[in-house]
């Protein structure tokens, strides 16, 4: 039997949504707590969003997972808890290895740095030393395919430009398991390719992988299992057939 | 949010507050997200900066001339010290400079790097950890700015120099504690980002910088000394300029007390709210 490298058991993200606006300013905010109903008024009228709820699902080794379901089913949502970004409500995750996440597009790149210098540090929110990302340099360049805007501060990047160094940084740091939103969809068709060669490379080199795609052909092309969520729950999660 | 790194490898994600043990690990573990952040903002100052090291002396050192001439002139306050004014002056306007600083740039540093905490995961206490460091390392370059000055007026400071370290750690404390603080809050409450600013300009005349505690009428001398920056500055006096200057324990000790108080309430503050910083938005 595989061990999974990830266990989601119970899980559940709570947002309070609040119809009243919500006191942005400090002035708001003690006027608030000192006029009627005190502190209490504040949180009146906010009512309970289930983001994610009861969620259960593994992902063993070599597995590639395709998350769908409409827009605001939670998948993006399920992809920041999996990433740390925010914190579970209910519920845990067990995660065995090191998670590489590519989150929407813009991922974790700092605005101001050089392409090179936003390589180390993704390198260094993912976990390896100047040392490792020294050695793994050139490949990741090459891979990106920006070479001529290394340093160039990235925001000044095409998004393209953007998906396609985080991408490659993300590819190259020997986690266990990627974990990929919709950014896929940005890089032009040569990139989009070179991308699926290397997740459905993964299996082979026992990584795992979870990405989200409303594209049936790139779900079809990738995936060894789908789960689709609706309203924050799982409905359904096989393996791909 | 816990997240431990267990022998064998499994990270635990839950809702709950991490322990103090976990807290400091992780922190560890992330610890060159640190070090490149510093690095490149260091390399941002001083290579981009026209004049480099020399702009980083200039400005306190125009400070000090300022308040020299509009404290030392106009008040003829410098009769009333035995160590050369400026060197008195000094002694304020370099930890003044630092924390006028250092508390802004910790503030804002949440509220900046957003889009970052939005996309990655990395112990969020790094952020204003770094926007502090960075101005520490200013802190102690600005020291030379004291040196030269005392090469000019061929003063050289005592024993009491020795002290010297723990009235700087002080310092970076109240630095350290305030912005954990006020960047949280900053998260939470933008007016915060007015407020701030506005308070540390007025705070510059309570704090003796310009004058010293002893210039102080008496009866006022302990309101003073609720601003820990006062007990902060007047213990730098004393090291640096020795005798003209009595060891003021009193200041010491309040100092003290309120900069660790700052410091621990801070990161436990920070703590406890620093995964909910991507939900508030």
């Amino acid at each position: 039997m595989s061990t999974p490298i990830i266990e989601i058991t119970n899980l559940g993200k709570l947002y309070r949504l609040s119809h009243r606006t919500r006191p942005d300013s400090l002035k708001a905010y003690l006027k608030g707590l000192v006029g009627q109903g005190g502190a209490r008024s504040l949180s009146a009228e906010s009512e309970d969003f289930w983001a994610l709820r009861d969620i259960n699902l593994t992902v063993d080794k070599g597995q590639c997972l395709a998350l769908i379901g409409k827009n605001g089913s939670g998948k993006s949502t399920l992809l920041k808890v999996i990433s740390r970004v925010t914190p579970p409500s209910t519920g845990c995750i067990r995660v065995r290895g090191k998670v590489a996440s590519l989150l929407e597009v813009g991922t974790g790149f700092h605005h101001e740095l050089t392409g090179r210098e936003n390589i180390f540090l993704n390198g260094a929110m993912l976990g390896c030393s100047r040392a490792e990302m020294q050695r793994r340099f050139d490949a990741i360049v090459e891979f990106s395919g920006v070479e001529r805007f290394l340093d160039t501060p990235v925001k000044h990047y095409s998004s393209g430009m953007y998906v396609r160094l985080a991408y490659s940084v993300a590819a190259h740091v020997d986690a266990d398991i990627m974990v990929v939103d919709e950014v896929l969809a940005v890089g032009d068709s040569e990139f989009q390719q070179k991308c699926f060669g290397h997740l459905s490379n993964l299996r082979k080199r026992r990584q795992s992988a979870i990405f989200v795609s409303h594209s049936p052909d790139i779900v079809r092309r990738l995936a060894t299992h789908v789960a689709e969520l609706e309203g924050g729950r799982l409905i359904n999660f096989s393996p791909f057939a | 949010m816990v997240a431990s790194n267990q022998p064998d490898n499994i990270t635990v994600i839950d809702g709950r507050l991490p322990s103090w043990a976990r807290y400091g690990r992780d922190l560890y573990a992330y610890r060159e997200v640190a070090r490149v952040l510093i690095h490149r903002d260091l390399i941002v100052r001083f290579r981009q900066a026209f004049f480099g090291i020399a702009w980083l002396l200039f400005k306190p050192l125009m400070m000090m001339l300022v308040i020299s001439l509009a404290f030392g002139l106009i008040s003829r306050f410098e009769s009333q010290t035995a160590a050369p004014y400026p060197l008195v002056v000094l002694c304020g306007v370099i930890p003044w400079y630092f924390l006028s600083n250092a508390i802004p740039d910790g503030m804002n540093s949440i509220v900046s790097h957003l889009h970052i905490l939005q996309k990655t995961y990395f112990p969020r206490i790094i952020i204003p950890l770094v926007a502090v460091a960075i101005n520490v390392i200013e802190f102690i370059t600005a020291w030379l700015l004291f040196a030269l000055a005392c090469a000019w007026y061929g003063f050289i400071p005592g024993w009491q120099v020795a002290v010297l370290p723990f009235f700087l750690l002080l310092a970076v404390a109240l630095g350290t504690g305030l912005s954990l603080w006020l960047s949280m809050l900053h998260a939470r409450f933008r007016d915060v980002g007015n407020l701030i600013p506005f308070l540390i300009s007025i705070a510059f005349f309570v704090t003796p910088i310009g004058y010293t505690l002893a210039s102080v009428p008496e009866r006022w001398r302990h309101f003073f000394l609720l601003n820990p920056v006062a007990g902060i500055v007047e213990g730098i006096r004393w090291s640096l300029l020795g005798g003209t200057f009595p060891p003021p324990l009193s200041a010491l000790a309040s100092a003290t007390a309120i900069v660790l108080a700052t410091l621990v309430s801070g990161l436990w503050f920070f703590r406890r709210n620093e995964s909910t910083i991507v939900d508030m938005g």
